[in-house]
């Protein structure tokens, strides 16, 4: 808590400074915090408004509320020390909190293919089909535009031998009827050059305003013309009718009334009005995930592999990546920091480009890894095809993908190990080995331990290798959904939620999501557990 | 006197277009105003968008609507106008696929468009793939499907069952001429279709009115079945390899190390560039392939729906310009007139190697086939399993997908 003009404690950096021997310099400092706040504001009001205007009203709350907050932080005195993780705290509400939000909230909806929409946009599409009622005559037509509006139009239509001059409002007239100087005027297919009061549109010029004109109903009821396209009109009806009290469609043409079921117009008899709207519909999509065949086919296998290849990824990587830690912070190590830079290029290439490489390494008739094992030994496994091969396919490529990340990590942590206790260890006789395994290894785990766990996290998702490996396959035999051997979880909902029948459906693979996430959520909580086992061991050393 | 001088300049600037602009207009139409108000704005993939843009600025010179091209990723256009469409960002047009329908219509996302009288101009397949529940949803500018690729050099005339492409394939690997009669994707079920559809097998049965029907899954029907034995015959005895991929299946073939393949438009520019002699003919034993169209598609949230319905039927909807998609693109185009103004033996042999096809189903309940389908391709291909097993799985399998959502 700061009050100003008291002095400064020295532990704030940043903090209020003393003020300047000559002339003070508050006024400026908070001429220039509330200057950068009112233009913050003024930002955050104009996107707020967009994302009003555009419908998206839950990032708008959030918008709000940031900005809210960060005007409280830096406004009142008393949140003084909220100013120095006002902008964290916003990103991470923007970043973090929003997506998770929002995602469980799209877990409880219908949103996906079919219900992409919002309500008033289906209700204006369904409401702006038409159809012709039937004997309705084909039309062609002329525009002309009056010289006085340029945004009312009269229409010159003609059908076999009969001619109509058609206005807005007013019952057709026949030629017959029509003024002498209409008459007077009829080029050779019949089309009047001279309508007064208005000018006649060349072909040409009606393209610019075709759909202004489809949206003027000429003549009177029951007899209009509506433009329907460049070379026809007729008389066009409104298909469904929406009644607003009732929250029905009714369609005009056969009489059948359809209500909304879960954000789709449906009649009595099951038939749709597509496309549907997006609608809360409450555990829907987690009634769905839990009685899905998905859950009753090979879900365990699929659930089991996804640990292993987890679990196995972080062991090997890790393994791999204190091996050569140790080795280069070997003092004795020649070439160190050339060798280092070497070693560090799987990290530094994109895995998705060497994810694929590997995988052409692997394949059977050209890759090099094929054809070097088959010239060597005369057979080579199929890397791809054979389900423990692939298994082993996939651990070797995770493995050269992750060990130069276990090795940055591990070689900071080893340089700040205490090599007091190293001496102490090895006057007490102890050797190499015996040294790794109760010191440097515990020590390390200290400092590496959530790393390991967030790389688990990582891998359990590890959606990229497993799809450009074999897409999950090769396919597991007889299962009740398809899946395959390498399919871990995310990869396998994936299909299940993007490949089931309906397109994309967010709100299901949203529902899945959030599984996941609780998965994790929880093999994660338990793994902060055992590392406070290791901290013991660190603290008794 | 250099004051004059730039004077004369500026003047002849600002006369010299003004003269030629009043020259090219003088002809019976009027003088057209460009509108800035009324654009209209077209998704196109790079294959299309010159051709587009060219006559998009035709349409501008001549009707006044100024015309833009986007150029995006075939596959992405669909994603983006999914997203773009209902924000009301999207294009009046774009270009797509005829399967993309089951998606596009589902959401409301593209409009019914109307050919009238025009209709009777393109082939009946390729309207038939942009219908979709018995509207209209695209107007098509070329069909694609797969035939029956043969090297002459090797196999004198082509098979006429699948019988006999076993025959040929033993009796040209026990001759010892290639090392492989006949060669295919591993896991890949499209190009399996037509072995299927000769032996009487299909994937959704049809409804009387043409649509398909996602209740009747032909997976495991006797003729899908026996097409599936067919292909577990041909791995065992060795005719047909594993593991091989798009690429490796048409490296064989055009290096001469295999005598007969299966393969689409698409292949023929790599097939050339090769130097392979190779024949294209129909698919044995009356195969018919899927059909692929693909056209144009007018957005639900245009606000210019009638007039990009005018500029595709009136402007677009014209030999030369389909005569020009065709170039580029190298499908067969949809258009009668310029389907008949090609002489090309190549295009003329897909056309008569998919006068039987059949669209690709575009009802939504397809995405649930293909991963279940082309699992059971692979497991007979890796001989994990029979044939018949394979693919008695792999119709379980859609049905509880398809029922399961």
């Amino acid at each position: 808590m700061q009050t100003e003009g008291a002095p400064a404690p020295s532990s704030l950096p940043g903090g209020p400074k003393p003020s300047h021997p000559f002339f003070s310099l508050k006024p400026v400092r908070l001429l220039i915090r509330f200057g950068m706040l009112a233009i913050l504001d003024a930002f955050s009001l104009l996107f707020i408004w967009t994302l009003i205007a555009n419908g998206r009203y839950p990032l708008a709350a959030f918008v709000f509320v940031i900005t809210v907050g960060v005007n409280i932080a830096f406004l009142v005195e008393k949140a003084y020390p909220f100013r120095w993780f006002a902008p964290g705290l916003a990103l991470m509400i923007l970043m973090l909190v929003y997506p998770t939000a929002y995602t469980l909230y799209v877990a409880f909806t219908n949103y996906g293919d079919g219900n992409l929409l919002t309500r008033v946009q289906v209700i204006d599409q369904i409401e702006s089909r038409t159809f012709a009622p039937e004997g309705a005559t084909e039309y062609s037509w002329t525009a002309f535009r009056s010289n006085s509006d340029p945004d009312e139009y009269v229409l010159w239509i003609q059908t076999e031998g009969e001619s109509f001059l058609a206005e807005v409002g007013e019952e057709l007239t026949t030629l017959d009827n029509a003024s002498s100087a209409i008459r007077g005027s009829l080029d050779a297919s019949g089309i009047p050059t001279d309508v007064p009061g208005f000018t006649r549109l060349a072909p040409n010029q009606i393209f610019a305003i075709l759909d202004a004109l489809t949206e003027i109903t000429f003549g009177e009821e029951p007899n209009t013309v509506t433009v329907d396209s460049v070379r026809v009109a007729r008389r066009l009806e409104q298909r469904y009718l929406f009644d607003s009290v009732a929250d029905t469609f009714t369609d005009q043409r056969t009489g059948v009334v359809y209500t909304p079921v879960q954000g789709t117009f449906t009649a009595d008899d099951g038939s749709t009005l597509s496309p549907g709207y997006w609608v809360p519909v409450g555990g829907e999509n987690f009634r769905r995930l839990f009685r899905s065949p998905s859950l009753r086919g090979p879900f365990i296998r699929v659930l089991i592999w996804t640990f292993a290849f987890a679990v196995f990824s972080v062991l090997l990587t890790f393994s791999v990546g204190l091996f050569f830690a140790m080795v280069f912070d070997h003092p004795n190590m020649p070439a160190k920091n050339v060798l280092r830079s070497l070693v560090l290029i799987p990290y530094a290439l994109p895995a998705f480009i060497t994810a694929n490489i590997w995988r052409g390494m692997f394949l059977p008739q050209f890759g090099v890894i094929s054809t070097t094992l088959e010239n060597l030994f005369g057979s080579s496994p199929l890397w791809l095809a054979d389900p423990t091969w692939a298994k082993v396919g996939i651990l070797i490529i995770q493995t050269w993908l992750g060990f130069p990340y276990m090795m940055i990590i591990c070689t900071g942590a080893l340089q700040s190990l205490p090599s007091d206790i190293f001496e102490a260890a090895t006057i007490d006789g102890a050797g190499p080995l015996r040294k790794f395994w109760n010191l440097t290894l515990p020590l390390l785990l200290v400092s590496v331990g959530p790393l390991l766990i967030a790389s688990f996290a990582f891998n359990f998702n590890n959606f990229t290798l497993i799809d450009i490996y074999a897409e999950g396959g090769p396919p597991i035999v007889g299962t009740l959904t398809p899946a395959g051997h390498t399919d871990i979880l995310i990869t396998y909902v994936f299909r299940l939620a993007f490949s089931g029948g309906r397109g994309a459906d967010f709100g299901y693979a949203s529902a899945i999501t959030m599984v996941i996430f609780l998965i994790l959520a929880t093999i994660t909580a338990l793994q902060f557990r055992f590392t406070r086992i290791w901290e013991e061991i660190s603290e008794n050393v | 006197m250099k004051r004059f001088v730039l004077v004369l300049l500026i003047l002849a600037a600002i006369l010299v277009p003004a003269f030629a602009a009043a020259e090219a207009e003088a002809p019976v139409e009027e003088p057209i105003v460009v509108d800035p108000d009324t654009t209209l704005v077209i998704w196109a993939d790079d294959t299309r968008a010159p051709i587009l843009e060219a006559i998009g600025a035709d349409f501008t010179a001549q009707y006044g609507v100024p015309v833009t091209i986007q150029e995006l990723g075939f596959g992405d256009i669909r994603d983006n106008i999914k997203v773009a469409g209902p924000a009301g960002e999207g294009a009046d047009i774009i270009i797509g696929a005829h399967d993309w329908l089951g998606e596009l219509v589902g959401s409301g996302i593209v409009a019914p468009i109307d050919l009238g009288s025009r209709v009777n101009d393109f082939t009946s397949s390729s309207i038939a793939g942009f219908t979709y529940d018995g509207e209209l949803y695209g107007m098509p500018y070329a069909v694609e499907n797969l035939a029956f690729f043969y090297n002459p050099d090797f196999v004198s005339q082509a098979p006429e069952t699948w019988e006999e492409v076993r025959r040929v394939a033993e009796s040209l690997q026990n001759a010892g001429t290639v090392e492989y009669g006949f060669v295919r994707q591993e896991g890949d079920p499209y190009h399996f279709f037509p072995i299927q559809t000769a032996y009487g097998g299909y994937v959704f049965g049809v409804n009387s009115d043409g649509t398909y029907d996602a209740d009747d899954v032909g997976i495991d029907n006797a003729g899908s079945i026996e097409a599936a034995t067919w292909l577990e015959g041909m791995v065992t005895s060795g005719n047909i390899p594993a593991g091989v991929d798009w690429d490796t299946y048409h490296s064989l073939f055009e290096s001469g190390q295999a005598a007969m393949i299966v393969t689409g438009p698409w292949a023929l520019d790599r097939l050339d560039a090769s130097g392979v002699n190779y024949e294209i003919a129909n698919l044995p034993g009356g195969g018919k392939p899927f059909l692929g169209v693909q056209g144009f598609m007018i957005s639900s949230f245009s606000e210019n729906q009638a007039l990009a319905e005018a500029f595709l039927t009136e402007f677009v909807a014209t030999t030369d310009v389909m005569l020009d998609l065709f170039d580029r693109g190298g499908r067969p185009p949809a258009l009668i007139d310029a389907l008949n103004a090609i002489d090309d033996p190549r295009m003329a042999a897909f056309g008569e190697a998919g006068r039987e096809g059949l669209p690709m189903p575009a009802i939504p309940e397809m995405s649930a086939v293909w991963s279940a389908w082309g699992d059971a391709v692979t497991l007979i291909m890796q001989e994990q399993v029979t044939g018949a097993e394979a693919f008695a799985t792999a119709a379980e399998q859609v049905r509880a997908t398809i029922a399961g959502n």
